[in-house]
């Protein structure tokens, strides 16, 4: 032996046994550092955040500087061990013990002081393995700092074949002041319907909101030429704006989506100028939103996970700092509630800039502290709990081009490490072929190259039986801080085993 | 097979004219430097005379230098010897001490033990070629700074950091201007009365001297505690009975590297850039550092989709010794701490290659690489998964 490895070890590593790539494999096995996350993970992408379960390569998600990147690979694996609950103001995200979460550690000492002394410790800001994280520690996440200003949108105008009399709407709307806000109006209570004879534009208010629905109806007139019938429900407490227009009808779907559940802002519109966002930001307050001058607090809920992200986007991007819970869904006085998203905006600085936007004004009291700032691009915001998670199942990762790391709903994480993939050709239930890929360490090569010597020839029940250990055995033994991050070959020979596997059920 | 070091930032081997005036201070004047008898005078001498020449390369006078066990000892007393002369600024605002993120482990350690006892410590955040950056430095310098130590010359990428521009500003503000120039020596002027320089550190090793000696260069005036204590060598600063074949070395080491300086850096620069020119021509393979600043014999670079220690592992076999930032060749599977402050992302990070080059060095050497590296490089990418073409 000579250095760290046991001349076994140097011996595959000089040359490795059946590297390469089979193209015709009949099952095939990637693992990559046993970093990933739950398969219901959110994932800010563009043009919509979504779990990553349903993500694609292709796709493109936000990374660390900003901007989004597209997704090259996706990986899945099976995972039974511990997993790491993190949460901040932003949610919470689950994740395996060695992923690296962009953040920075604040000392025992530091916890308690003002920000601007946290600050000082950014020089620290890093990735850091989710393990070495606490309480109290800080995380950044990415605020997506593109500005594409768009000034018109083209309308689509079709008529029917029957429809004779249904008012033309302008082909080019301009992307004003006005119209965000009314984007806003109807992101918050408005809802679409097609049906023959029945096309028609909703915006349901309270009865009491008189302004908001004068506010409404004017803008549907100057934006549209349309004019608006107001339906008063007092058994209800709603009035309702409605209007009769097939091409307005068809152009909101076509911008919003259909149900309320799965509403959502137009992916150019997330880039507009934050001028005009913040148009938008004042209609969908008015309408959903709620601000509280006693509590001195303003929220807005939805039933939109995506559209609840975009907004806590766009209010980033004002400057503001947004706190985001889930409510579970719930019966309450007999009525169903479903799963709902609230934003709430809590501390007197982001409060300040919202109160400006939406033009109301709060009775400020002293200076009430605040853990999070915005800097350089990124949220800074603390962790408020770590926990502990017995997991038995799938979890995934992605590797991202150019920039290598990804967004959670509350987290920037980093993309996949060094992996490996092992290809087989089975015939008669034995492995009769294999061959490896790896990037890595000698280690990593070394026992890449060890198993596919251990499995050739192996019918697949002896295969799948073979062990980290045994692999580290038969090279003459693996430095014990390379036993758990190189040793990843005996994983992915099961990987593809159970793939050949799905793929016969087939 | 043909054997190529090229690893001389990590250290070099003892130049032969060196090795002999060592000699004779090993057997023949062996006595303690301290002893009055002929034998320890000798050897009292030989100190002396090597002081004279470890100052000449500093262009300052010998009673301003004092010999110790190496770069790292240097840097510690420097560091800790400056802080604890300032022990009433401890509760104070601060910062006390202004640092960089990209220092040896030897300073940055000894700040963070320094942090654990009170002081307070600014770490400065680098460009992506790894320059400090100089109004950020005077922004954050307080009226309770006593002590600048930035490097002279960084040990993985090879930046050279504008000493000049910060023993200025150190001056201007009555900062002490602490200097590690463990790479520099021999390779970048080292005037410390024009560069402002209070403090530096010297290893031998790295300049074809012994290993276990080095120097501290301090200014007359500046007060430090010791960090050892004992007989009183060193005026009472750095007891220990003197290393006397060491510090002859190192004495020696330091008249060659100034006399051979403009010599050895011509030489050096000359194959340096013929070897990034080489081996960027390799597929997606990039430079670290800055593409100018940098030492005369420190090329460092990346290669896309494959891992630093499989790559020195496999030049090692051709016969090729070098070096590598990546996280698995390191005890803490951490990626080098310069490497992630230059904003590279692990990943990135992994596939690093540091080749630096020393006066044996030749033209062969370079071509030799050229002959092996880039089949390496294209055999771990014909490995790796993460290769897709």
């Amino acid at each position: 032996m000579s250095g760290m490895y046991s001349d076994k070890v140097m011996e595959h590593f000089r040359n490795p046994k059946n590297m390469g790539e089979i193209k015709d494999a009949d099952g095939v096995g990637t693992v990559g550092n046993p970093v990933c996350v739950l398969p219901e993970t959110d994932i800010i992408a563009n043009p919509v955040s979504t779990s990553i379960s349903y993500l694609n390569p292709g796709d493109r998600v936000l990374s660390h500087d900003g901007k989004f990147h597209e997704i090259s690979r996706k990986f899945k694996r099976e995972y039974y061990g511990q997993m790491l609950m993190i949460k901040n103001r932003l949610g919470k995200t689950i994740l395996t013990p060695d992923h690296l979460i962009h953040a920075f550690q604040v000392p025992e000492s530091h916890t308690y002081c003002y920000n601007k002394n946290k600050r000082k410790l950014l020089d620290y800001a890093s990735w850091w393995h989710s393990t070495d994280l606490k309480k109290k520690d800080i995380v950044m996440y990415p605020v997506p700092n593109d500005v594409k200003d768009v000034d018109f949108i083209e309308v689509e105008l079709k008529k029917s074949e029957y429809d004779h009399k249904s008012l033309s709407i302008p082909s080019k709307i301009r992307t004003d002041k006005n119209f965000m806000r009314f984007v806003g109006y109807f992101l918050a209570e408005g809802s679409t319907r097609i049906q023959k004879c029945k096309t028609y534009t909703t915006l349901s208010f309270n009865i009491n909101e008189e302004e908001y629905i004068k506010d409404c109806v004017n803008l549907i007139k100057i934006l549209f030429g349309l004019d608006a019938k107001i339906e008063k429900r007092p058994k209800r407490k709603t009035s309702n704006i409605v209007v009769y227009n097939v091409h307005l009808t068809k152009f909101l779907r076509d911008l919003f989506g259909t149900k309320a559940e799965e509403k959502k802002i137009p992916e150019f519109m997330m880039f507009l100028p934050t001028k005009k966002q913040s148009e938008l930001i004042k209609g969908l307050w008015y309408g959903d939103g709620h601000t509280d001058k006693k509590r001195l607090r303003a929220s807005y809920s939805t039933i939109s996970s995506q559209l609840c992200q975009q907004v806590k986007i766009l209010l980033l991007r004002q400057g503001i700092i947004p706190s985001v819970y889930e409510e579970k869904p719930r019966i309450s006085k007999g009525v169903n509630h479903g799963r709902a998203y609230r934003i709430f905006v809590l501390e007197t600085p982001s409060l300040k800039k919202l109160a400006y936007i939406l033009k109301v004004n709060f009775n400020f009291r002293d200076k009430l502290s605040c853990n999070a700032w915005i800097e350089k691009g990124f949220l800074f915001a603390p962790i408020t709990e770590v926990k502990e998670i017995e997991y038995n199942g799938p979890v995934y990762n992605l590797e991202v081009n150019d920039s290598h790391s990804y967004t959670t709903n509350s987290l920037l994480v980093h993309n996949c490490g060094d992996i490996m993939t092992i290809y087989i050709k089975v015939e008669d239930n034995k492995i009769k072929d294999i061959k490896f890929q790896t990037m890595g360490c000698a280690a990593a090569i070394a026992t890449s190259s060890m198993i596919t010597e251990l499995a050739k020839g192996k019918t697949l029940d002896e295969a799948s039986k073979i062990t980290r250990d045994n692999v580290a055995d038969e090279l003459d033994g693996l430095p014990p801080i390379k036993m758990h991050c190189s040793n990843l070959a005996a994983d992915a020979l099961r990987e593809a085993i159970k793939d050949y596997r799905k793929k016969m059920k087939k | 097979m043909k054997k190529v070091y090229m690893d001389y930032a990590a250290t070099t081997p003892v130049d032969k004219e060196v090795l002999d005036v060592m000699l004779p201070y090993f057997t023949k004047d062996f006595g303690n430097a301290s002893s009055i008898h002929e034998c320890g005078r000798n050897a009292f001498d030989a100190v002396e005379a090597s002081r004279k020449k470890v100052a000449d390369i500093l262009h300052t006078s010998a009673d301003e230098v004092i010999f110790t066990a190496g770069g790292t000892e240097s840097d510690n007393l420097a560091v800790k010897g400056v802080a604890y002369n300032n022990k009433d600024k401890i509760g104070t605002k601060g910062p006390h001490i202004i640092t960089s993120t990209i220092e040896h482990p030897a300073i940055l350690e000894t700040c963070k033990h320094l942090e654990k006892q009170g002081f307070k410590v600014k770490y400065l955040p680098v460009d992506k070629y790894g320059l400090i950056k100089i109004d950020e430095m005077e922004q954050s310098i307080s009226k309770d700074t006593f002590l600048i130590t930035i490097m002279y010359a960084n040990n993985e990428i090879g930046t050279v950091e504008p000493v000049a521009e910060i023993g200025k500003i150190a001056k201007e503000h009555g900062a002490f201007f602490h200097t590690d120039a463990v790479q520099a020596i021999g390779k970048e002027p080292t005037d410390v009365n024009k560069l402002n320089i209070d403090l530096l550190s010297i290893s031998s090793h790295k300049i074809y001297g012994p290993k276990g000696v080095g120097a501290l260069y301090i200014r007359k005036g500046v007060k430090i505690q010791p960090i050892l204590h004992g007989g009183g060598h060193e005026k009472g600063l750095r007891s220990s009975t003197y290393n006397t074949p060491g510090i002859v070395g190192l004495g020696k080491a330091c008249e060659l590297a100034q006399k051979r300086m403009e010599k050895d850096v011509a030489h050096l620069k000359n194959l340096r850039d013929k070897l990034i020119n080489g081996v960027l021509k390799i597929e997606e393979s990039y430079l670290n550092g800055h593409p100018e600043k940098r030492l005369a014999n420190n090329a460092h670079f990346r290669f896309t989709a494959i891992e630093g220690e499989s790559l020195n592992l496999m030049l090692d076999d051709k016969g090729v010794a070098a070096a590598t930032g990546s996280a698995c060749s390191s005890k803490k599977l951490e990626p080098s701490h310069v490497l992630l402050a230059i904003g590279l992302d692990p990943a990135e990070a992994h596939g690093s290659l540091r080749l630096s080059l020393g006066r044996t060095n030749t033209m062969g050497d370079v071509e030799y690489v050229f002959s092996v590296l880039p089949e390496i490089v294209n055999n771990l990418r014909k490995m790796s998964p993460l290769w897709n073409r």
